[in-house]
């Protein structure tokens, strides 16, 4: 009996862990692990979407040289277990000498070291911790690190005001990173946290949680989260009756929010990397996913995701031959000054890129830039 | 009164894990295994109501709640009939895999029918309501007045019923209930509708108070899994005062520890429970458990 329970245990939690994936000959072929299942499903379709448009655009305009580009994808069941396995299998069975890597810092971090170490390129188009300029010279992202997003939010607090916050993020790389440089940033400026507490990724109960931030009894709560869990929030904290001004970053920016979180999203105020909308480069990106899927809104950093294959089809075709250095040689070059839709690419020192940043707010169940 | 909001919160979300585990410790009581795919049996509870009530037949919640546990009933009937009866003279360890196994199907079936984005019924957030300083929601109270509803029925049929009293004599010594003429089939049954009937309620009693995803069966099958251990597994009222107490504990625990560790409690429970009692806390009253 007690064994048989052990035993028991031991499958589930085996089973809230594990991996799978499939294709391609005579082409370009470049790897991709992407969350198409587990918890990061919610965006690893849009990711995938939008590289599959990304890699139509490419083949359009006659692939690599004449000779069209593929992405393999492997899925990393949202983990990093997965993503390992993943990107074992890329390098040593596939031997891909480009890799585009995992959504969430926890899993893009799990695996840098692997890529750096086999000196395959790694490029992240969603990845923000800022631990990631570490990872070495193979390692790439088109998507601005946390270092400038957590002194954004600092700033923004500041600026509104608030000299006293209540702090919550999310409980992974991601959200102790960022937490960690708005801290700094916020109490280097002179601001005062009261409390601060991290909650777990995916719940669907943070009564609990919001309790305390209520307790701490601040104007204004600072939440780096994600989508689902900051409309379970909002949601619950307008039915607790918290009437408090909430500050957030980019990963929660998303209609999908507010269609979730309804009318507890209003007043919102957050930071997000920002690149105009108006450039020729971005408005193709919007017609080109119009064209190919009519019915679906554009998908949370989509446009990294598509810059990113863009920018990758561009060093392929700049290499003067097929081994790693001379792709990471033209990766660089192929940079300097590329415009995509998300605005320069230029990669600095770290392989890091630069952002502005701009301000969103909820009004009327619409996300819009805040003044 | 802060402490006291935490454990109203906890009673509320206990009461659901209670009808989570109730199921799942029916099934053990019975059949001797785990059911992993009970957890799946909660979401299709939840995604059913989604279904019914928005593209297929635009029901109201209410009446779109009929036909959700009905399906969520047959899904577990034709799992039993598909894959457990024929297996069920095998090794407990095969009908184990069998069941995980059928989990994944299950949930990617749903991934596949319904995709892996978040949704939810469309209800707007209200203010709850505050009484003496605690606040509850409309949805809240709902959840906690439902649970009972159904716990209730549920210590009535098990009580008062020749059917209650067969289903208990089968989990007993499910032989000797054999031996004495006892419809297997029937219990069998109705073991299975009763605890989809608990999933299928309890899910969307979740999907009501925040939002759907493939994955929420998974979830919850933990804080289930744990409540069974709690009770000792096979006790229907253990696994209720397990539900009960993991649903306490766990929100209460945030007044102390940082929230971003919650989960920590429910696995917490499983691993002291299966070094020093496995038997469970309340397997006193029970002659034997194998």
């Amino acid at each position: 009996m007690k064994h048989m329970l052990a035993r028991m245990f031991g499958l589930l939690l085996a089973l809230t862990l594990i991996a799978s994936g499939a294709m391609a000959a005579d082409a370009v072929t470049v790897g991709a692990i992407t969350p198409l299942s587990g918890k990061l499903s919610v965006y690893g379709e849009g990711f995938q979407k939008a590289m599959l448009l990304a890699l139509d655009a490419v083949n359009a305009e006659g692939g690599i040289n004449g000779v069209p580009m593929a992405i393999k994808y492997e899925d990393n069941t949202s983990t990093a277990q997965g993503s390992v396995s993943a990107i074992q299998k890329l390098i040593s069975v596939h031997k891909l000498p480009v890799i585009f890597g995992p959504a969430a810092s926890t899993n893009f971090l799990a695996i840098c070291p692997i890529a750096q170490q086999n000196k395959t390129i790694l490029i992240g188009a969603e990845s923000a911790a800022s631990d990631i300029s570490k990872c070495g010279d193979y390692v790439f992202r088109v998507f601005p690190s946390d270092l400038l997003q957590g002194r954004g939010v600092a700033e923004l607090a500041k600026e509104l005001g608030y000299g006293e916050v209540a702090l919550t993020y999310v409980n992974n790389d991601w959200g102790v990173g960022l937490a960690e440089v708005f801290k700094d940033a916020y109490t280097q400026a002179g601001g005062k946290i009261v409390d601060e507490l991290a909650h777990a990724e995916g719940r669907a109960d943070y009564r609990s949680e919001l309790l305390r931030l209520k307790r701490a009894k601040t104007k204004a709560v600072v939440n780096l989260t994600y989508i689902k869990e900051a409309a379970t929030m909002l949601k619950q904290a307008y039915e607790i009756g918290i009437d408090t001004q909430w500050l957030m970053g980019s990963a929660s920016k998303s209609p999908k929010m507010v269609e979730l979180a309804g009318q507890a999203a209003e007043g919102v105020i957050g930071t997000y990397p920002t690149f105009s909308q108006q450039t020729p480069q971005y408005q193709a990106y919007q017609t080109a996913w119009k064209q190919k899927y009519p019915d679906q809104k554009l998908p949370v950093f989509g446009e990294y995701n598509y810059d990113m294959v863009l920018l990758t089809a561009n060093a392929l075709r700049l290499a003067k031959d097929n081994s790693v250095q001379a792709i990471r040689a033209a990766l660089i070059e192929a940079a300097i000054g590329f415009t995509g839709a998300t605005g320069d690419k230029t990669f600095d020192a770290n392989g890091d890129v630069g952002a502005t940043y701009g301000r969103w707010t909820v009004k009327d169940g619409k996300i819009g830039d805040y003044k | 009164m802060y402490h006291l909001q935490f454990i109203l919160n906890g009673l509320i979300a206990g009461s659901v894990y209670a009808l989570f585990a109730v199921g799942l410790t029916m099934t053990y009581g019975i059949f001797r295994f785990i059911n992993f795919a009970h957890g799946e049996l909660i979401a299709w509870g939840a995604y059913g109501l989604l279904w019914f009530s928005g593209p297929l037949l635009g029901l109201p919640l209410i009446w779109a709640a009929l036909p959700a546990i009905a399906l969520t009933i047959c899904i577990a009937l034709a799992a039993d009939k598909l894959v457990y009866a024929p297996l069920r003279h095998q090794d407990r360890i095969t009908l184990l895999i069998a069941s995980i196994g059928l989990s994944f199907f299950l949930r990617s079936l749903l991934q596949l029918v319904f995709g892996a984005e978040l949704m939810t019924y469309g209800r707007e957030a209200g203010r709850g309501w505050e009484i003496a300083g605690l606040y509850v929601t409309g949805v809240q109270a709902g959840m906690g007045i439902t649970a009972v509803a159904f716990l209730a029925g549920l210590y009535l049929l098990l009580t008062r019923t020749l059917l209650g009293k067969a289903l208990r004599a089968v989990s007993d010594n499910m032989e000797l209930a054999g031996i004495m003429g006892l419809p297997m089939h029937r219990v069998n049954r109705t073991v299975w509708l009763l605890s989809a009937l608990f999933a299928a309620v309890g899910g969307m009693l979740l999907g009501l108070d925040t939002s759907l995803d493939p994955f929420m069966g998974l979830a919850n099958l933990v804080k289930a899994f744990a409540a069974v251990l709690l009770g000792g597994a096979g006790n229907v009222w253990g696994a209720l005062l397990g539900g009960l107490f993991i649903g306490i504990t766990e929100n209460l625990s945030v007044a102390f520890i940082d929230p971003g560790y919650k989960d920590f409690v429910a696995f917490a429970v499983i691993i002291a429970m299966l070094l020093f009692r496995p038997q469970g806390i309340f397997a006193l009253t029970r002659g034997e458990v194998r």
